[in-house]
């Protein structure tokens, strides 16, 4: 944590895996994917050591860096107008998702041992979008936080469009789609911040918002302001993603490889939960207020709506991707609930449904990879040929409809905690969630493992060694949160705090 | 010799340069649409030279300008007639209504 | 002692962490962990009831999370209600892992079966040392997660799926309830803390109608946990776990846990007469009304499941009625003598490998052990004087009295009538009468099953003694001692209530012997004279159908309503943009013929009409 380039050298070092790889001939299986995961270590390590050393009681800002960059415009008054830096830097929540994004990576890598075709290609692109993630949670200027943005964006493109499964193109074209838009939308909020205050640094246009007299290049209406705020609340909504930009959230995560879909579900819909709190809350505190009630109300619809839509699905899939709808409706009114206890169960969700999603979506390719179906009326009866992998799923779903000891009620809780001292009756209608995520889950869970086999799947062998490595440590860490969740919460108390100072509450 | 006015040059490339024009929109013949846009630049050639002599700073430059203006049609008339002769070798036309493959 | 009670939930949770992973190498050994530990606990319990019964309460906390300014704290908490059913839990969960390694011998998943009960043993231990609502409902969840892999722990069978998944879902509508109440409850108060919302309760810092509101919204918990009317019909359906769970969860536990919130949360429930009376209500009713279903059942577990929802309303209407050491004092009784019915039941079946009472009958002299236990049972729950239902069963009918409560009375008395009817009818067609021939080589159960068939015999009659109108209310006083909130440890009532309930009992009891004893009234009295109440009976009142055509085709109509509007609206919006896009794409491609000549006059006149705009306007930039 002591040398000057900790950051710089966390974010990029999977680029050393990429042109390792491209050295490596195409035919060299097994040390291509060795290459491959052994790439994602580094930032795993290197994420895990600032964590340890910020509980240990380290400052963070130790770790900003700051390179000059483009500078343009200069005015007698103000000196020069516009530059754009090289900054990175974290705060609490960044580095829980850091953390997150790097942990997750690391177990992709491994569940990518199933990937059938092109290791090359596909690691290159992995460990490429894994720089995108790193650095969308590292960068501490909204420029430089829309280049690692894009650069998700077009990894995952390729990782879907290529190696996924039989409409794969289609729903590549509607990620990038969706996504383009959205973070179109994105720059336009950006480029007007940045045309308006000319710094596109987080903290200092924080700054500069809330400031009564701030130094600006161009005034900045009120109206401007809550334009910005729902064209931000557009852009992350889709990512997020919110009632009804969805559509293109559920063909991804039934067609891309499970792998992908563990980021996808785990790290890259979190972007959306991310920006909106660090951006939409730290920029504009006062319109995010007024926006308050439409977002829970917003998140209650997402949340049933994807509980009720889960609730009729045959595919498996189809009932996770719509649970994730779901889920994230959880963030959603906890965000909305603007207080303490909303916004730390926000961020709980946030780390929380990456972790289950991630689980739920491992256990899915690991059953696809020995049944080929993921068809809950094709199924049945699983537990008696797969005990192990059964039961980390009913583990999984039990995680995923907020069971206590495990990470989704802490988040769950929090999140209606908030909301019920702000808007009880809207919270009372939310509940009928909690009711109905057991519903769907157990019907998909148990029509997959308990009953009569639908066919004999005489053959089909448990879980494999490596297999068990993602699932226990996403087990591992789902428990840890849901019993001890100050490991998630003290890291948060400075940013919650500021968060809470900005709003005024 | 009485002096021509500088209208008459004008109207002669007026004149001149709508026939062109005319030529080149409307004749299906490839040979004869080249052979239009080799009027059109002859009747730029003739306002040049007009106004070379008659112009509010009379100067050799238009002169000059319209052997340019010669030199590159002859060329372009060159290529135009070579282009068209490969065509001709691959379609067995010089139709210009059928030579449409590029749309789209 | 009492510092170090939280190891007691721990001695089950590490029985369930050593057997889910080894147990698949230690097989049957598995039995001997899970007994051993379960044990420990026993041993701890009792050290700590009898530590409890002098010392004042202990409790210590520390903090869990943190929100804001707002700290939420775990710990544990032991008083008398605490203490009292850690022994009982911990006691018949022990009984049950000894009774279980003779009934499940055999089963490919025994260790995981094992597995399980530990877990289960762990979340209910845990609950009742709770100190906080957010730390009761952390374990509450717990309890139902282990009842429910109980439940479907045969789990190829699609009855036992449909049955744990029912359990499930029936006790987590009934979980929302709690949860937002207890929301409610903290933004009043601002704590989960049991004391400070009592003092706040008492110190009428919470407005009367939020204290209903709130002390409605937690018994809706306690009515899907203690299967009340209207969430009761998932345990019945219970009973397709094996039997030993039934006795731990269905019978002595987990659906004791809803009585025991009801308890636990007592003072807040008195502040509030409308939420007592709430209680009471239901409690009588769901007494009555399970006791009629079980009047005509067939299948000797059900009959069980039925007097058990219909016992738990009792309990309700205990403490509905302002009778908290009647609720309790029944919950401890009960738990005796109905773990002991349904092991003795565990037993019967284990002989003779069914579970419809119709084709049995003349067990009695082939089961010499478990036949007059499973009558010490059937005695206690009719409430037959000097045994231990007897007294507890007097405790509530004379709080119901007292409390004011005369219809509910009323309705109580009918249900110990019926009780003792259908319960005595279950004695007789299992026990007496001709033995069938098909049951030729049925031979009582082995010893490891039915020592803890005696011992709770035992507890079943003398259970009752510690608090009796006769010879001193020990229990009582104790339990209500140092907390005027919990009313008085004896409420005294006519002596004649005393005599109704015995008269009643004895009445059923006679009504059972004549039909099917002495057999000298038609057993199809009820079906041939009013076919309709008994199809109405023996289907539990179309219930289940109820809410299959309501609630659950609501569900699937609204789901399928919304599938159609993602399909056609939310897609149709989205493909609808894309074609417009496209389509416009289509018409301006139009335009683009490949006929140069076309290109150029398109410019030309283009050229043209600026032309002729510039003449006329005079030009753009003046």
């Amino acid at each position: 944590m002591s040398f000057e380039y900790f950051l710089s050298l966390l974010v990029f070092s999977p680029l050393a895996g990429i042109l390792v790889l491209s050295f490596l001939p195409k035919t060299q299986e097994s040390l291509i994917k060795m290459v491959g995961f052994l790439a994602t270590l580094p930032a795993l390590i290197l994420s895990l050591i600032a964590y340890f050393q910020y509980r240990a009681g380290a400052s963070l800002e130790s770790l900003s860096e700051k390179v000059s960059w483009i500078q343009f415009g200069y005015s007698e008054q103000l000196g020069n107008l516009f530059s754009i830096d090289y900054e990175l830097g974290l705060d609490g929540f960044s580095l829980i998702m850091l953390v997150l994004t790097a942990v997750l990576s690391t177990l992709a890598a491994i569940a990518s041992i199933h990937i059938k075709k092109e290791w090359k290609g596909y690691f290159m692109l992995f460990l490429l979008l894994e720089v995108g993630m790193l650095g969308v949670f590292a960068a501490e200027n909204l420029i430089l936080f829309f280049i690692f943005f894009e650069i998700t964006l077009i990894p995952t493109f390729f990782l879907i469009g290529k190696w996924g499964y039989f409409e794969k193109e289609k729903a590549a074209y509607s990620f990038l789609i969706y996504n383009g838009l959205g973070s179109a939308v994105l720059l336009i909020v950006i480029m007007v911040l940045f045309a308006r205050t000319g710094t596109s640094n987080i903290d200092a246009l924080m700054a500069a918002m809330s400031a009564d007299n701030p130094q600006l290049v161009a005034p900045i209406t009120e109206n401007m302001k809550m334009g910005m705020l729902i064209a931000l609340l557009i852009a992350f909504g889709v990512k997020l993603p919110i009632f009804p930009l969805h559509s293109w959230m559920v063909r991804v995560h039934v067609q891309a490889p499970p792998s992908i879909v563990m980021l996808h579900a785990g790290v890259l819909l979190k972007i959306g939960a991310f920006g909106l709190i660090r951006f939409g809350m730290g920029i504009f505190p006062d319109q995010f207020q007024s926006l308050a009630v439409l977002l829970a109300v917003l998140g209650v619809v997402n949340l049933l709506y994807g509980a009720f839509l889960a609730f009729v699905q045959t595919d498996f899939k189809m009932v996770l991707a719509y649970s994730s709808i779901s889920h994230m409706g959880i963030v959603l009114i906890g965000v909305g609930a603007l207080n303490e206890a909303g916004i730390q169960g926000a961020i709980f969700q946030v780390v929380s449904h990456g972790l289950i999603a991630a689980l739920l979506f491992f256990l899915v390719g690991v059953f696809y990879e020995r049944v080929q179906t993921s068809n809950i009326q094709n199924l049945g009866g699983m537990a008696k040929g797969m005990p192990i992998t059964a039961g980390f799923l009913l583990a999984g779903a039990m995680a995923s409809l907020g069971l206590p000891g495990m990470s989704g009620f802490v988040s769950e809780f929090m999140a209606f905690l908030g909301l019920f001292k702000e808007m009880p009756v809207l919270a009372a209608v939310g509940t009928i969630g909690i009711i109905m995520t057991a519903v769907y889950l157990l019907r998909a869970v148990l029509g997959i493992t308990y009953g009569q086999a639908h066919r004999d799947f005489a053959g089909v062998t448990d879980m494999k060694k490596f297999e068990f490595v993602p699932v226990l440590v996403l087990v591992g860490l789902i428990v840890l949160i849901g019993v001890y969740p100050s490991v998630l919460s003290e890291p948060l108390t400075s940013t919650l705090e500021t968060i809470m100072l900005g709003i005024g509450g | 010799m009485s002096a021509v006015p500088i209208q008459a040059y004008l109207a002669l490339a007026l004149i001149l340069f709508c026939i062109g024009l005319y030529g080149a929109l409307t004749k299906r013949n490839t040979v004869i649409v080249l052979i239009s846009i080799e009027l059109m630049l002859n009747a730029v050639n003739i306002n040049l030279v007009a106004f070379s002599k008659f112009g509010v700073a009379p100067s050799i430059t238009g002169q000059v300008f319209a052997l340019f203006a010669i030199a590159v049609a002859a060329a372009e008339a060159a290529v135009g007639l070579a282009i068209l002769i490969a065509l001709y070798r691959n379609r067995k036309t010089i139709n210009m209504d059928e030579m449409d493959t590029m749309k789209h | 002692m009492m510092e170090n009670a939280w190891i007691i939930p721990l001695f089950p949770l590490l029985s369930f962490l050593f057997l889910i992973l080894f147990g698949k190498r230690l097989k049957e050994a598995s039995a001997f962990i899970g007994i051993l530990l379960t044990l420990a606990s026993l041993v701890y319990s009792l050290l700590v009831l009898f530590e409890r019964l002098t010392a004042p309460t202990y409790k210590a906390e520390g903090v869990w999370l943190t929100i804001g300014d707002v700290q939420l704290t775990a710990g544990f908490e032991v008083n008398q209600l605490n203490a009292l059913m850690l022994v009982i839990v911990s006691l018949v969960s022990f009984l049950v892992h000894t009774y279980s390694k003779g009934y499940m011998n055999g089963d490919d998943r025994f260790p995981v079966f094992y597995a399980y009960l530990g877990l289960f043993t762990f979340a209910m231990l845990g609950l009742v040392i709770s100190p906080n609502l957010l730390q009761t409902y952390f374990f509450w969840e717990l309890v139902g997660l282990g009842s429910f892999l109980l439940i479907g722990f045969y789990f190829y069978k699609e009855e036992a799926k449909a049955a744990a998944k029912k359990a499930f879902i029936m006790t987590r509508i009934g979980d929302v309830g709690l949860l937002i109440g207890m929301i409610l409850l903290f933004w009043q108060v601002g704590s989960f803390e049991y004391d400070e919302i009592f003092a706040a309760a008492e110190a009428g810092s919470i407005s009367a109608a939020m204290i209903t509101l709130t002390a409605i919204l937690i018994f809706v918990g306690a009515i899907g946990k203690s299967g009340q009317f209207p969430l009761h019909t998932w345990l019945p359906d219970a009973m397709e776990g094996p039997t030993p769970v039934s006795a731990l969860i269905h019978a002595a536990t987990m659906v004791a846990a809803g009585v025991y919130l009801v308890a636990a949360l007592f003072p807040l429930f008195t502040a509030s007469e409308t939420a007592l009376m709430t209680v009471a209500v239901i409690g009588a009713f769901t007494a009555i009304f399970a006791a009629s279903i079980g009047l005509v059942q067939k299948d000797i577990k059900r009959v069980l499941a039925y007097s058990t929802v219909s016992q738990l309303g009792y309990m309700m209407l205990a403490l509905g009625s302002a009778g908290y050491v009647a609720g309790v004092f029944h919950l401890m009784t009960h738990a005796f003598f109905k773990a002991l019915l349904f092991l003795a039941a565990g037993s019967v079946i284990h002989a003779v490998h069914t579970q419809n009472i119709e084709h049995m009958g003349g067990l009695w002299k082939k089961l010499r052990l478990t036949g007059p236990l499973f009558l010490i049972g059937t005695l206690a729950i009719s409430g037959v004087p000097l045994f231990s239902g007897f007294f507890s069963k007097d405790e509530i009918l004379i709080a119901a009295w007292a409390h004011g409560n005369t219809v509910l009375f009323w309705l109580a008395v009918i249900a110990a009538f019926f009780t003792a009817f259908y319960m005595f009818r279950l004695f007789f067609m299992v026990f007496a009468g001709e033995a069938r021939s098909d049951m030729k080589n049925v031979h009582e159960s082995p010893s490891v099953m039915t020592m803890p068939m005696v011992v709770l015999g035992v507890l079943a009659v003398v259970a009752g003694y510690v608090n009796t109108p006769w010879f001193g209310t020990f229990l009582g006083d104790w339990l209500v001692e140092g907390n005027h909130s919990l009313g008085h440890g004896h409420i005294e009532g006519p002596a004649w209530i005393m005599a109704v309930a015995t008269i009643v009992s004895l009445l059923g009891i006679f009504l059972a012997w004549l039909m099917y004893g002495k057999r000298s009234l038609s057993r199809d009295w009820l079906t041939s004279r009013a076919p309709l109440t008994y199809n109405l009976l023996y289907n539990k009142y179309y219930i289940d159908e109820f809410y299959q055509l309501t609630v659950v085709n609501g569900a699937k109509f609204f789901s399928a309503f919304l599938r159609f509007l993602e399909v056609f609206l939310i897609e149709g919006i989205v493909n609808g943009a894309a074609g417009i896009a496209s389509s416009l794409g289509k018409l301006g491609s139009k335009f683009q013929n490949g006929q140069i000549q076309t290109y150029g006059t398109a410019a030309f006149v283009g050229l043209a009409i600026l032309v002729v705009i510039y003449a006329v306007t005079g030009g753009y930039l003046k």
